[in-house]
């Protein structure tokens, strides 16, 4: 006869994930990596980086985009440029915020999937300057950064004026394009994985 | 991986990098930046990655002071030194830039040595050896394996739709091929997390036990006192930065 000895659950039951976001949150990860070499490929004028982040919110809540947003940085600081490090705030509270929308039922509808994005978008802008302001001087050596110094030539615009007006205009067209492409996959998805995700305890 | 760094713990390596980091954005600049990215340097060359470390650092540096330097010391110049027409020139304005730069550099050199000289899974091994929860463990270890085997099928996917005939030209075809491209890509790697979790939960991974390591990672007294001390210089400058 094999007898099982039973398993005990960890002690600490605050702030875990269950096992279905733990699976997730790694294959998220590197969706938002590899939705960046396709868009890198189409030379499309959007980075679409997040979508991983906000599909694991919508699926598995706002703690799992934290941690996929946290995770997303992490690897792309060890595999490319460690300065992104420094931008892991943003990505959490992209994913902090994507998760909330998931449970208020933004990403049912395209529409209101936009509508979420667009707050994404400038909560990811208005965080992301202080530290590029901090880290960078204000600009980036990225599209945004050419828009920032092209707005302080012509405006008297200060740095910071002129760092958040950039973001705000890079964020607010990608983050909504990246929470319309989620609420389209989401509608796609089977009903047996989304479902799997509802009743995960 | 690296015979000079795997001497070493890597949590030392981190705190060393975290250090270098402190120092250049916390102590007097042009000084303290342009003496932690010389260390940092040093460090990076002495360990073999020295190659890896530099290209990283000059090519977020080097745009990062051309565009500072032509924007504060040129085209928006806030107390011009000297006019040419329309142009202006500012020193304190390249002065910053070079600050900007040489911290960033000093900072992308030193943590880009450690993330080129040390293998991933040390650093995690290491990282669960001081408390780390098997579950964060996992993640790391997980989304660092992923990423490349995502990247590789994203290519895939992109290869096959060509071949099927997508267009991937023009500008509204372009954004058109988005949906054909990441919906597969999307499917496969959210279809894979019901089979992870499954072995997960049949390996018993959240029954919250301490796991031993198979090749524990050294961690002697010598090098958790210099932690000790290197944590509390980047407390001291801390203090001095802001108390002053």
């Amino acid at each position: 006869m094999v007898c099982y000895r039973h398993v005990r659950p960890a002690a600490s039951r605050f702030l875990t994930l269950p096992t279905l976001a733990l699976a997730l949150i790694p294959r998220a990860v590197a969706l938002n990596l590899a939705l960046g070499a396709v868009v890198n490929a189409l030379k499309l004028p959007v980075y679409l980086d997040s979508v991983g982040t906000i599909l694991a919110a919508a699926l598995a809540g706002p703690l799992a985009g934290m941690v996929t947003g946290a995770l997303s940085n992490l690897v792309l600081g060890l595999l490319a440029n460690p300065a992104l490090l420094a931008f892991t705030p943003v990505a959490m509270i992209i994913g902090l915020i994507a998760g909330i929308a998931a449970r208020l039922g933004a990403f049912r509808r395209v529409g209101t999937a936009a509508a979420a994005g667009l707050v994404i978008g400038v909560a990811a802008a208005l965080s992301s300057v202080p530290i590029v302001i901090l880290l960078y001087g204000g600009l980036t050596p990225t599209g945004a950064g050419i828009v920032t110094m092209v707005l302080r030539s012509v405006f008297p615009l200060s740095m910071e004026q002129a760092a958040k007006i950039a973001s705000l205009s890079t964020d607010i067209i990608d983050k909504p394009l990246s929470a319309m492409l989620v609420a389209a996959i989401l509608a796609r998805l089977p009903a047996r994985i989304t479902a799997r995700f509802r009743s995960a305890p | 991986m690296n015979p000079r760094f795997d001497r070493f713990n890597p949590l030392t390596l981190v705190v060393a990098a975290l250090l270098l980091t402190a120092a250049a954005y916390l102590g007097p600049a042009p000084a303290a930046p342009a003496a932690a990215l010389a260390l940092a340097l040093v460090g990076a060359w002495w360990g073999g990655v020295g190659a890896r470390g530099s290209a990283l650092a000059a090519g977020v540096a080097l745009p990062t002071f051309a565009l500072l330097a032509l924007t504060n010391g040129v085209l928006a110049a806030a107390h011009p030194d000297a006019s040419f027409g329309a142009l202006h020139y500012d020193t304190a304005g390249v002065r910053d830039a070079l600050a900007v730069a040489l911290r960033l550099g000093a900072a992308i050199t030193a943590l880009g040595a450690v993330v080129a000289g040390v293998a991933p899974r040390r650093l995690t091994r290491a990282l669960a050896a001081r408390g780390l929860p098997g579950w964060a463990a996992y993640l790391i270890v997980a989304s660092l394996e992923a990423a490349p085997e995502a990247k590789a099928r994203a290519q895939e996917v992109l290869d096959a739709q060509r071949c099927r005939g997508l267009a991937t030209g023009g500008g509204l075809g372009r954004l058109r091929a988005l949906a054909p491209l990441a919906g597969p890509l999307v499917a496969s790697l959210v279809a894979e997390t019901d089979e992870r979790a499954l072995a997960l939960d049949a390996r018993a991974f959240r029954a919250g036990r301490r796991r031993t390591a198979l090749t524990p990672v050294r961690d002697p007294a010598i090098e958790r006192a210099a932690r000790f001390a290197m944590y509390a210089a980047i407390a001291a400058l801390f203090v001095w930065r802001f108390a002053a």
